[in-house]
């Protein structure tokens, strides 16, 4: 069975039904997948310039529009220098 | 239960709501439900371009249409607080109740 419960208190990255990707900590979630980010930040994907961080603060997201939720592992996460990073940005989803 | 509770603990302040349609509503809630069902009021409405602008006194937002929900920091402390608080009395109240029934067997 799969639950949340695990995620919460825990660095979490969420894509969204239409490609964004969004980092945060989960700070509570609901039996709908209704998720509640604090501290949240915007990862903007390009090709050209390196990834682009966006903070947003305190984010309730609805859970039909999420597609994905990772656990991001902290160590990992830091060690990362997103200024070097390139990659395609994720297209929205088409049915 | 977070996110409800949030929703309703969020009454009077100020928030941005995203629909999926990509139009974003600025204003104060004025009351939610469990279908996350919004009024807000002193409303500034924004096409999903950007470049088209409502001022609206007061609006309806169904749950089923919002995308998500930007609330002010502050509100998560505020939240976390009560619920603790409530966990405290609840705690306090069974304690009592439970010592009083086993003392009556012996």
């Amino acid at each position: 069975m799969a639950s949340l419960q695990g995620y919460v208190d825990h660095r979490v990255l969420l894509i969204l039904q239409d490609g964004r990707a969004i980092v945060g900590v989960m700070a509570g979630y609901d039996q709908k997948s209704n998720v509640v980010l604090s501290d949240t930040k915007e990862r903007v994907y390009s090709m050209e310039e390196g990834v682009e961080e966006i903070p947003l603060g305190l984010y309730l997201v609805k859970g039909d529009q999420i597609v994905l939720i990772a656990e991001l592992d902290d160590a990992l996460d830091q060690s990362v220098d997103l200024s070097t990073i390139r990659a395609e940005p994720l297209p929205p989803i088409r049915y | 239960q977070l996110p409800l509770s949030l929703l309703n603990a969020a009454q009077n302040k100020p928030m941005l709501v995203e629909l999926k349609n990509g139009e974003t509503f600025n204003g104060h809630l004025v009351n939610c439900d469990n279908f996350m069902n919004i009024t807000l009021r002193e409303v500034y409405q924004t096409n999903a371009d950007g470049d088209r602008f409502w001022k609206l006194k007061e609006c309806y937002i169904r749950g089923s249409t919002i995308k998500y929900l930007r609330v002010p920091d502050t509100l998560l402390d505020a939240v976390k607080e009560e619920q603790n608080k409530a966990r405290e009395a609840g705690r306090s109240a069974r304690g009592a109740h439970v010592s009083g029934a086993g003392n009556r067997g012996v």
